[in-house]
């Protein structure tokens, strides 16, 4: 059905190169107008909209590959990442100049450097080791990710006493090679799962059951009558409101809880669907639970346009103080993510339902995939093991212990566990293909949750980041 | 008797040194630190906030059974233990193969193994010395060195590199349990951590610990100074304190500890945890301006229980200082602590007629006599108390922790780095009777590489073989790495 009707288009040429070309050019001609206006042309932000600029056209033409699957738009793709890069570059560079010290001392700043790094793992994994789809995966990431950094505050804030040390940024440089490597790993495993044909089902169930997850968590913040919970946002001081030490002031946005809720139960409409097919063992429930998927992305997408626009604009009142309190999406970068991660699973999900076969034959074979998952985690472990180290040894100097039973501590030693799980069952074991690549998707999962979970639902020590 | 003691010994060794038990306990651990994460936790967490968070019933289960502070309780600790001996069994358990593989390495392969080892190529030669001496040859061009072994059976070349890699895991093991020492004997028993509050002038030698118990040191510390100083947003830059150890009422040494920057003396170590004020006065600055129109307007400083005499008849002093005041019913309460609505009540006493008026800045009517004094005060300046919070702990384990961490770093270096290859060079008679030099070569891990580097190896074998011998090397009889494999 969906599959044939897309295969009946003729890849078409540079049709899209071209569109995509002059999309840029129109871009930065706009930014270089602004420029012109205001006189300074290599500030922060313009260097940030370049990038943003060539990574949306590398993303588009990156897609347009995975999609249609012309090789020629790899290469414009990746000249489009390369002009991004060096956009890029220039903003980190101006950043550490201005703050005096390398950019990972708040959110803003960690995604600035998280989103470089994409960039070059892509470019390294397209150049290195012909992984050339990968491209389709992560400028995506990026884009969202310059994206938040719109939103996020960005002027530079002095850093609190416990953070004056070079530890931070030796034990923040350490983990974020080490969460990119398990990042890496992750996306690798799942092309193995690919390579190794796992039926399509098996990715649409763990598509669901991410999806699900991630609204079970956003629905946290459902508040009786259709409210939605979000933190107060303060926007003369570009902060969080504060109630006491530690305590944010939550205001309720009326009626988006029940959009979440809606879309709650369009999520969960193709895992209830697939465990049907399961169940009846009838496969007419899985062609349904496919549009389901179609369905739920459009709910999604929905979802996510209302969260914005009410998130962005009005006064809300609280339950915990009177009175009418602001917003901002800055106060909420853990739900946007989480949204837009959901709709970006999702889609992936579609791109393989849809292009299974290109896809299979872009990729490496799957003893390849395998191997350099395997190679990416010995990378990833000694990376995690000296974070680790470097943090205790920061923790003996500024709290008085290398070891405090913090939450973050406590989950990153969990995921350091799970890799020296795998390391032990592929090694002693012989632990390969499915079973190891499982594995690995375990081990990102818990990367993902120590990244963003403890600092989302977990209070500790670690309130910085 | 004997018999089932000994059974019972065996398998449990034979329990613990199975890398199932390995990964139970290591779920369990991972559990249980779930947990710890997910309850919250005694010494951290405020009891009251626990005793809102769960029903009384809720709290009393979990306080017994030790998950409101997993990661000390006995059990957790046990668990630990466990893993330590299920780390050791296993290690012993695998450790004689291994080290047999490493004190004896084996140099001269037998037919069975050069059947079946999956890395290898056969090479057309002439004569076995002519063929040996080409290996070598080539064995140098790699910088391996190479050792002849001669068996009365049969004589061979054998060249090896980093074998330590093999020990590796044992050092990553070994890692590990240098942090069990460190953390969970070491300063489980021996360790304390406690809080130290001075200020300014102060020396103690008592800490509080965290159960409320005292430790008095053997040698105090004085503080001569502490501070905090903010950017111009208000957020603090930096607390500093000015220490001195005091060791026998003499004084040894002088520090200004920073955040990040903390004193060390007999392996107590104090950091900088806390800056604040005391909410208590510290002096006072005011303008007194005689009413009567004679007399100058003069400055005074006035500290706590301190008196200034204004003229020859009248004297002032604080009586009262309140942080942060609030009027109720007629009285002055202070509502908290902290120095963000201050009082002050002045006692201006004349010792002529007697008089004495309560002077109130600000004035608080219905209390103040502020009117019937003789001067009025105008506030300058006022310094309320500091002190500094110092978090004080002593850690003997985290020597083992450091030296673990070294350890593991060397560790894993080997383990995933560092690559144990080795190769075996034999002539040998086919079935034809032609002469041929068998090679073959392993790598206990990332195989894959080593395919590279066995390539070159055969051919920089055969480049050596062909000056001497062109019209044999023309006809390759090569049969190039047979296998590949997954890598490990």
């Amino acid at each position: 059905m969906a599959r044939a009707r897309v295969e009946q288009h003729p890849a078409t040429g540079m049709t899209l190169v071209v569109m995509v070309g002059l999309s840029i050019a129109f871009l930065l001609f706009i930014a270089f107008l602004n420029v012109v206006k205001n006189g300074d042309i290599l500030s922060e932000a313009n260097l940030l909209y370049a990038a943003l600029v060539f990574y949306a056209g590398a993303g588009a033409l990156y897609l347009g590959f995975g999609v249609t699957g012309t090789e020629s738009y790899i290469k414009f793709a990746s000249l489009a990442t390369w002009a991004g890069l060096i956009a890029n570059t220039a903003a980190v560079a101006h950043r550490w100049y201005e703050a005096g010290h390398p950019p990972f001392a708040s959110l803003y700043e960690m995604l600035l450097s998280f989103v470089w790094t994409l960039a070059a793992l892509t470019l390294i994994a397209e150049k290195r080791y012909a992984v050339k789809v990968i491209g389709t995966v992560t400028m995506p990431v990026a884009i969202v990710g310059v994206v938040l950094m719109q939103l996020l505050r960005s002027d530079v804030r002095p850093l609190v006493p416990a953070l004056q040390s070079t530890w931070l940024h030796v034990h923040v440089t350490l983990a974020m090679l080490a969460y990119a490597a398990c990042a890496l790993s992750f996306a690798l495993a799942m092309m193995f799962l690919i390579q190794d044909k796992l039926n399509t089902e098996s990715f649409l169930a763990t598509t669901s059951i991410f999806t699900v997850g991630i609204y079970a968590s956003v629905l946290t913040r459902f508040e009786g009558w259709g409210g939605f919970n979000v933190i107060a946002w303060d926007a003369e001081n570009k902060s969080e409101v504060f109630l006491a030490k530690n305590v944010r002031l939550f205001v309720t946005i009326p009626d988006l809880g029940w959009l979440m809720m809606l879309v709650f139960a369009a999520v969960i409409a193709p895992l209830t669907l697939y465990i049907l097919a399961r169940v009846r063992k009838n496969e007419g429930f899985l062609l349904i639970a496919n549009r389901a998927v179609f369905i739920s992305i459009l709910l999604q997408s929905l979802a996510l346009v209302f969260f914005v626009i009410r998130v962005r604009e009005g006064r809300y009142s609280s339950l915990d103080a009177e009175g009418l309190y602001p917003t901002n999406l800055a106060a909420s970068p853990f739900i946007l993510s989480a949204l837009v991660a959901a709709i970006f699973a999702n889609l992936l999900y579609l791109l393989l339902l849809w292009r299974r076969e290109d896809l299979e034959r872009l990729l490496p074979d799957a003893d390849t995939l395998d191997r350099i998952t395997y190679k990416t985690i010995c990378i990833a472990f000694p990376l995690l093991t000296l974070m680790i180290a470097a943090g205790a040894y920061w923790a003996n100097k500024a709290w008085g212990s290398y070891w405090n039973w913090d939450p973050k501590e406590t989950w990153a030693a969990i995921t350091w566990l799970v890799y020296a799980g795998y390391l032990h069952m592929r090694i002693t074991r012989g632990w390969r293909g499915r079973r190891a690549a499982y594995f690995a998707i375990l081990g990102f999962g818990v990367v993902m949750f120590t990244f963003f979970g403890v600092t989302y639902l977990l209070n500790g020590l670690h309130s910085y980041a | 008797m004997a018999l089932p003691l000994h059974f019972a010994i065996r398998n449990t060794w034979k329990t613990l040194s199975s890398i199932k038990t390995g990964v139970v306990l290591i779920i369990l651990v991972v559990i249980f630190s779930i947990a710890g994460t997910v309850i919250l936790q005694r010494p951290l967490t405020d009891p009251d906030e626990i005793a809102r968070a769960y029903s009384p019933s809720m709290l009393r289960f979990l306080d017994v059974t030790g998950l409101t502070d997993v990661y000390h309780t006995r059990w957790f600790v046990g668990l630990m233990l466990l893993v330590s001996l299920s780390i050791i069994a296993a290690s012993v358990q695998r450790f004689p193969n291994a080290w047999r593989y490493f004190a004896r390495p084996y140099k001269s392969p037998d037919d069975g193994f050069r059947r079946v080892l999956p890395i290898q190529a056969h090479l057309a030669i002439v004569d076995e010395e002519q063929g040996l001496g080409a290996a070598e040859r080539a064995f140098h061009h790699m910088h391996l060195k190479s050792e002849r072994i001669v068996r009365p059976d049969r004589f061979s070349l054998f060249a090896e590199r980093n074998r330590i890699s093999e020990m590796a895991v044992y050092i990553v093991h070994a890692s590990l349990l240098l942090f069990f020492l460190g953390y969970f004997v070491v300063d489980a028993f021996y360790g304390w951590r406690g809080f130290l509050m001075l200020s300014p002038g102060m020396a103690s030698n008592r800490v509080e610990m965290k159960s409320g118990e005292i430790r008095s040191l053997p040698f105090s510390i004085r503080c001569d100074g502490t501070g905090e100083e903010t950017y111009t947003d208000g957020t603090p830059k930096r607390w500093w304190s000015k220490l001195a150890v005091v060791d026998n009422g003499q004084e040894i040494s002088r520090k200004e500890i920073v955040v990040n920057d903390p004193l060390v003396y007999h392996d107590v170590r104090f950091y900088q945890a806390s800056f604040g004020r005391t909410g208590k006065l510290d002096h006072l600055v005011l303008n007194a301006v005689p009413k009567s129109g004679a007399g100058q307007t003069q400055e005074i400083s006035l500290a706590q229980n301190q008196i200034v005499s204004l003229d020859v008849d009248t004297k002032v002093q604080v009586a009262e200082f309140i942080p942060d005041f609030v009027v109720q019913d007629g009285h002055v309460y202070a509502r908290s602590n902290d120095v963000v609505n201050p009082a002050v009540h002045l006692i201006v006493t004349s010792e002529k007629t007697d008089k004495v008026v309560n002077f109130w800045l600000p004035e608080i009517p219905g209390i103040a006599e502020n009117a019937s004094s003789p001067y009025n005060f105008e506030p300058k300046d006022l310094k309320t108390g500091v002190f500094t919070g110092l978090e004080v702990s002593h850690e003997p384990g985290q020597w083992a922790v450091w030296a673990g961490v070294i350890l593991m770093a060397i560790g894993l270096t080997f383990v995933f780095y560092v690559v144990h290859v080795r190769f075996w060079v034999v002539p040998v008679q086919d079935a034809s009777g032609n002469l041929a030099l068998w090679i073959g070569g392993s790598a206990n891990r990332n195989r894959d590489a080593f395919e590279q580097t066995f390539k070159r190896f055969v051919e920089q074998v055969e480049k050596e073989l062909k000056p001497k011998f062109e019209e044999a090397a023309e006809k390759p009889v090569a049969s190039l790495p047979k296998t590949t494999t997954a890598g490990r």
